[in-house]
């Protein structure tokens, strides 16, 4: 047997394998009235622990560009640590009080500030102590089965292993209770399933990045 | 006919703006912040007269451009140098059109991270009126302390206390031992705010304005109680050849209402509504409403 036949029959394996792990899940996320909700986190909890047994926790970014945080949302498997780069000619003061990740970046520009570990599951609210309407959100999903829903408000989850998952959506303004949108769902190989939500948005407050002359808070 | 000086505001405006504008894409880019505003205001009172034979309204379309750069110096505290340009221009009233020039510095402190912190801003200013009637040139002087707080997305307080000095040249005494430094003045303000997000892009703002000190009040040959009262008296040709400007002491109270709306992240307009009522010291009680419309790009 050659080289040239080992590789093949390695080749072969290898996408046999991958086959095994194919399923995917597409999601899709409607507001009340029934428009595409972007930036929704969708997660897929599988109800075997095993099957998530051997995910690993990648490096992240979240920029800021344009004094804005990009993007909106990102959603991190947990233990993945994240890069804040700044792309601004400016400098940021990027912090969180939310309780899964409390943590603040000096004033720094490039990519200078070092990565921050992000080890417990949860919603992290990231802002600016310069540029108070800089507002961002990093997921931090207890799976490594999520994905962000695009403009469509479509989202595909990719390479899930077969078996039974609890699936649910998170967004920042959604009104209900994360837990009370949670779907039992049981995926084979190959399969593509699909699963959908309608959530109760509320319009997003946020501090208003121009303010005319007459507010001197900023700067 | 007014005197009018060998440099218009027209053509100071243009040059100071051509030299801003030639900066612009450096300052976008730097660490400079820049910011301008479009506005048309209409004022139903310029000259602060008190009756109805005298009051003039006219309608003023502005345009600003303001330069800042942020200093962060230490915990919590920074420093922001700034310079602005202004330039009004009146309709009916053409020799009170002007450009202003002028520089400021404030100190800021915020006492905790992020957008609810409370904080207060002590700045100082200096700038320079230029009229298309020379008389009224001025140099103004501000001093501002202001302290507020965002209490959640939706509402945010701030109050504003300012001294504010206009030096202007002193004209030609009109009456014996009265002064003809007539459009020097200097007031106490005080103003309190509450912002308000109605919606993801519209603000609500209201105001309670509060000032103290001399102001201008142009009218015809004043009455005896007029002459008593006032602290100086100058010809103001700008309202008409037999137009005298008084300055009085008063007190004034006033309102602002207005709604922001955010067209892009980067843009905003506004309309406001503002009434001032004023009670003069000797007499000659005023009101004024102002509406104006705004335009306001950051970079």
């Amino acid at each position: 047997m050659n080289k040239l036949t080992l590789a093949a029959i390695g080749i072969a394996l290898l996408l046999d394998a991958g086959a095994a792990y194919a399923a995917q899940l597409h999601a899709a996320v409607k507001d009340q009235r029934g428009k595409p909700v972007a930036d929704a986190v969708v997660l897929a909890v599988p109800v075997d622990p095993k099957a998530a047994a051997h995910a690993r926790s990648p490096a992240d970014a979240v920029d800021q560009v344009d004094k804005q945080f990009l993007p909106y949302v990102k959603a991190v498997y947990v233990g993945s640590k994240v890069r804040f780069p700044n792309k601004d000619n400016i400098r940021h003061q990027v912090y969180s009080f939310s309780p899964p990740k409390q943590f603040e970046l000096p004033l720094y520009a490039g990519s200078e500030a070092a990565p921050v570990l992000f080890d417990k599951p949860g919603v992290v609210v990231l802002g600016c102590n310069i540029h108070d309407w800089m507002v961002g959100y990093i997921y931090v999903s207890e799976t490594p089965f999520f994905a962000t829903t695009d403009a469509a408000g479509a989202a595909t989850l990719e390479d899930l292993p077969p078996g039974e998952y609890l699936v649910r959506v998170w967004h920042p303004g959604m009104e209900q209770a994360e837990q009370s949108l949670v779907k039992r769902l049981t995926v084979g190989a190959d399969d593509a399933a699909k699963v959908d939500w309608q959530l109760a948005v509320k319009p997003s407050l946020r501090v208003p990045r121009v303010s005319g002359a007459a507010n001197p808070g900023y700067p | 006919m007014p005197y009018r000086g060998p440099l218009s505001t027209a053509t100071l405006i243009t040059c100071v703006y051509a030299i801003l504008a030639a900066g612009v894409p450096y300052a976008a880019r730097g660490d400079w912040n820049v910011g301008a505003e479009a506005s048309v205001m209409h004022d139903n009172n310029v000259g602060n007269a008190e009756s109805y034979s005298d009051i003039v309204s006219d309608t003023i379309v502005g345009a600003t451009l303001s330069v800042f750069q942020l200093f962060p110096i230490g915990e919590g505290y920074s420093l922001t140098v700034g310079a602005n340009l202004n330039g009004e221009h009146y309709n009916l009233l053409t020799g009170l059109s002007n450009a202003t020039a002028g520089a400021s510095v404030a100190l800021k402190k915020k006492w905790g991270l992020g957008a609810f912190a409370p904080w207060a801003r002590a700045e100082f200013s200096v700038a320079h009126s230029d009229y298309n009637d020379d008389y009224r040139n001025a140099s103004i002087y501000r001093g501002s302390l202001a302290a507020g707080r965002r209490i959640d997305e939706r509402w945010n307080l701030w109050a504003e206390y300012s001294y504010e000095r206009r030096n202007a040249a002193s004209q030609p005494e009109e009456v014996p031992g009265i002064s003809g430094d007539a459009f020097s003045e200097s007031s106490n303000n005080l103003s309190l705010h509450v912002e308000y997000s109605v919606y993801t892009n519209t603000y609500l703002n209201v105001a309670a304005i509060f000032r103290h000190g001399d102001f201008v009040s142009t009218q015809e040959e004043g009455s005896y109680q007029i002459l008593n009262s006032a602290r100086a008296i100058a010809e103001d040709p700008a309202f008409g050849e037999e137009d005298y400007a008084y300055r009085l002491t008063g007190t004034t109270i006033g309102f602002k209402a207005g709604v922001n709306y955010s067209t892009t992240a980067h843009s905003l307009i506004g309309f406001d509504f503002r009434r001032f009522d004023t009670r003069a010291y000797g007499g000659n009680d005023y009101t004024k409403s102002i509406v104006e419309i705004t335009a306001d790009y950051a970079f």
